[in-house]
């Protein structure tokens, strides 16, 4: 059939810039792309089983994630936006975890075998993402893990108090389930060359992470007591007996790391812990609720000021002078600290430095290491300059799990493709393999009310410090029923809420279009549906004029069927249009002389 | 001062002939050389994509005007003043948007004062952006007498369909009756007031009372316990039926 290009033109304006398949903010933020308004909708729906179907439809480890995500989506959130008050997206997917992430509910299913085999350096969470998404390719994929216990950061960086250990392990159960083999203790470039490893697989991803501390060089830093974040709490995490932690820790740094070391230091019976950092309050890097945490706990800030110089006696640390910092950025928003001549002195009998982690060399320097000890990758496909290499999660520059997924996740298809003879990059939705910006543009609901959001139960500070015991205790069903439904839902629906037909036939015009467009052919059923009332038109953001579009389809139509409408019910029509010019009941009279 | 032609359109005949026949009395009195043309303007043709068809039909309408010698056109069907709109030999004047410049029949004025119903309006979606026709309609509410209130948010400019467009009644009548039962829904108050025959029609197939404005210009007062007029439009028979009688009491009241 022919259309026409009136038709055609119209048409595609609509499949391209269709609001209705622009993802809301928190998803469109979310490295993973998860469905937030699917699954926190259905939760304030009292479905909590379908919730959890769906947030793992996009993550394998939702009680992990609604515990410890720096939840980007949050911060983009249109209750964040507009009130300061973003929906606790997290706490609500920790919330259906807990409820209902029954095993049964997993996907196991698995491509027929390829009889590729792939090896994946690391078992945190890029290195696992890595390894699901391949082997549910059908490919062998193997694990090689230089801990004894899986989760890397997540199980040595986070502290169990945030993240109990017995859930990592549960939710790591879904890789063996899926037929992973994961192989602990084994460290590639000591157990076993980097080399021998590529060579036994088809292809590799090194995840291997960002476990090396970093202390920076200020003068008398050489002396006792003195550790890096990375070090100390891997030792706490894996249960290090001999780790002695001091009277008064000074931890320096202020970031959410920071936040682990000081309020880990208390609860290993530090007396006092003071946080130094270059940051002042408003733009500490640490979240709100790991800073609320501290200072609830009985952290003192100290913010603004930069290590000096460290003090030692008897060879171990003592104290630190401060400088005052007045600014941590330069104009062009670079990190170059200035400082001013104040300055101040704070005792300590250990100091944990938390600036920063740098990723060890796997490789045996097969691949080059740049800014930040990242491994060089092309940062669209993460291919590295060596054949069949990819790197993946902290060693391809995430900060953060969900990132470090996103970019495991980013390195299978990558390696998907390689292992086809693909091109790596040719027709790629790269947006869709990462952190993205949405171009929905809708207006906010106009009986919009600043409802506050939620919050989820805690322990008491003062008996909390006293273990490691998991402190924030999640939503009861009645608080996630009521945060769940301040969700406003920010999609572009404002055809499909006001037009009955459109929901007979899809979900989006321009889900109807692009299909129009692409199968050259549409329903004519659907287009003799529309009332031509333009009641879409008048909500469309776009202003897309639909009526006129199925106006012009049904021009199309009818051309192409001799003339006459091809739904059998306007049969009638005709009769009724001839009668309606026929003599009979016509009448023209002329008026006046 | 302009020749006027006026046109009732197709579904205001097939309706009522009387309001017609009264409608044209009223015109007359004012402007004793009003002419009349009682012909479908084609719209149906275009809704179904007929583009040539309706080329031809519209064709005829116009030929018809011309004869009268009309310069403008007062029309009584929101369809019949978008298809004319774009002609522009003719000005053309929706009836609702006239009636309050002409006034009604004086002895009509406050007539139902005492009624006890309280109408909902519904404005014809095809002319969402008519204030004009809005205006009209609710002037004449409130000379005759009558208490209304719109439909919330949705009256006016933001007024629904009917239901009846586009015409998929005889395509999807199992939409066409939700979005006829969703308009319904819209309503204030358990009677409502339109503008347009069909959208009478489009209410009384899902059982809801409806009244055109023209029963209440020129017919009895209708009260809170008055049953509404039949769903004439819903017998294609007495439709026909009308629509001939409608030509006679044109041909008559035109001698």
């Amino acid at each position: 059939m022919v259309f026409s290009q009136t038709t055609l033109e119209n048409a595609k304006a609509i499949a391209e810039n269709c609001q209705g398949s622009h993802r809301a903010f928190c998803a469109s933020r979310c490295p993973m792309h998860c469905d937030v308004i699917g699954y926190v909708n259905l939760i304030g729906e009292g479905k909590t089983t379908d919730a959890i179907k769906k947030i793992r439809e996009a993550l394998f480890l939702p009680g992990t994630l609604g515990r410890i995500c720096a939840h980007p989506c949050e911060t983009v959130c249109r209750r964040e936006t507009e009130f300061n008050q973003p929906i606790a997206i997290a706490a609500l997917k920790r919330y259906a975890a807990d409820m209902a992430d029954d095993e049964s509910l997993w996907d196991i299913s698995k491509k027929p075998q390829t009889g590729k085999k792939i090896a994946v350096i690391g078992a945190g969470p890029a290195g696992a993402q890595a390894a699901i998404d391949l082997a549910k390719e059908g490919h062998d994929v193997a694990i090689y893990e230089k801990l004894d216990v899986v989760g890397g950061m997540m199980r040595v960086g986070i502290p169990e108090y945030r993240l109990p250990r017995n859930l990592i392990d549960r939710e790591y159960t879904y890789l063996t389930k899926l037929g992973i083999a994961i192989n602990l203790g084994v460290e590639i470039g000591k157990d076993m060359p980097f080399n021998e490893l590529a060579n036994n697989h088809d292809a590799v991803i090194v995840a291997n992470g960002a476990h090396q501390g970093f202390v920076p060089p200020i003068k008398g830093a050489e002396t006792g007591g003195i550790t890096n974040a990375a070090d100390f709490l891997k030792s706490v995490s894996l249960g290090d007996k001999n780790l002695k932690v001091g009277k008064n820790v000074l931890v320096v740094g202020g970031g959410d790391v920071a936040m682990d070391c000081a309020r880990t230091a208390l609860r290993l019976g530090a007396e006092s812990v003071n946080l130094v950092s270059l940051e002042r309050m408003e733009e500490l890097p640490a979240s709100k609720h790991e800073q609320t945490g501290s200072l609830d706990e009985g952290v003192v800030f100290n913010l603004g000021w930069g290590g000096e110089e460290i003090f030692s006696e008897n060879g171990s640390v003592s104290g630190i002078k401060l400088k005052e910092c007045t600014s941590v950025f330069d104009a062009e928003g670079k990190f170059s600290p200035s400082f001013s001549e104040n300055t101040q002195e704070i005792s300590c009998d250990m100091l944990i430095f938390a600036t920063g982690q740098r990723v060890q060399d796997v490789t045996g320097g097969a691949l080059a290491q740049g800014g930040g000890s990242r491994y060089d990758a092309d940062k669209d496909t993460l291919a590295t300059s060596v054949d069949k290499v990819f790197v993946a999660g902290d060693c391809a520059g995430a900060t953060i799990v969900v990132e470090a997924m996103a970019l495991g996740r980013k390195a299978a298809v990558s390696v998907n493709r390689f292992l086809a003879g693909m091109d790596l990059k040719e027709d790629r939705d790269l947006d869709n393999e990462y952190s993205c910006e949405t171009a929905l543009d809708i207006p906010l609901p106009e009986d919009l009310q600043d409802l506050p959001r939620k919050h989820t139960r805690e322990l008491d500070p003062k008996a909390r410090i006293g273990s490691f015991e998991e402190c924030d205790l999640g939503f009861d069903d009645e608080t996630a029923l009521q945060e769940s439904q301040r969700c406003i839902k920010c999609e572009c629906k404002q055809c499909m809420t006001e037009c009955i037909m459109f929901n007979e036939f899809t979900q989006f015009p321009g889900m109807m279009f692009e299909a129009f467009l692409k199968d050259g052919k549409i329903e004519p059923l659907a287009v003799y549906s529309c009332n031509m009332c333009d009641q879409c038109t008048i909500v469309c953001p776009e202003d897309f004029k639909f009526a006129a579009l199925f106006g012009d389809l049904r021009k199309d139509m009818v051309i192409a069927n001799n003339g006459e409408s091809p739904m059998a019910g306007h049969k009638a029509i005709n009769m009724h249009q001839k009668l309606g010019f026929s003599k009979m009941f016509t009448t023209r009279k002329k008026g006046g002389k | 001062m302009s020749r006027k032609a006026f046109l009732p359109g197709c579904a205001l005949p097939s309706y009522n002939p009387q309001a017609v026949e009264a409608t044209i009395r009223h015109l007359k009195n004012i402007y004793p050389d009003l002419s009349v043309v009682q012909k479908c303007c084609g719209k149906p043709t275009i809704a179904v994509g007929q583009a040539e068809k309706f080329a031809e039909r519209f064709a005829g309408l116009v030929e018809d005007i011309k004869y009268c010698e009309a310069d403008e056109v007062i029309v009584a069907c929101q369809s019949c003043m978008k298809t004319l709109k774009g002609c522009e030999d003719y000005k053309t004047t929706s009836l609702w948007e006239l009636l309050p410049l002409i006034g009604l029949p004086k002895e009509l004025v406050g007539k139902a004062r005492d009624s006890d119903v309280v109408f909902s309006v519904h404005d014809s979606c095809s002319v969402r952006d008519y204030t004009g026709i809005h205006n009209g309609i609710r002037w004449t509410l409130a000379a005759l007498g009558y208490k209304f209130v719109d439909p919330p948010g949705r009256a006016r400019d933001m007024a629904r369909c009917c239901g009846f467009g586009g015409m998929i009644v005889p395509v999807s009548p199992d939409i066409a009756q939700r979005v006829m039962r969703r308009r319904v829904d819209d309503f204030p108050t358990s009677k409502s007031v339109v503008y347009c025959a069909a959208c009478r029609s489009s209410f009384m197939t899902v059982g809801a009372d409806s009244w055109h404005i023209l029963d209440l210009l020129f017919g009895d007062v209708v009260y809170e316990n008055t049953p509404p007029p039949a769903n004439v439009l819903a017998s294609p028979l007495k439709a026909w039926g009308n629509r001939h009688k409608s030509k006679r009491l044109i041909n008559t009241v035109m001698k």
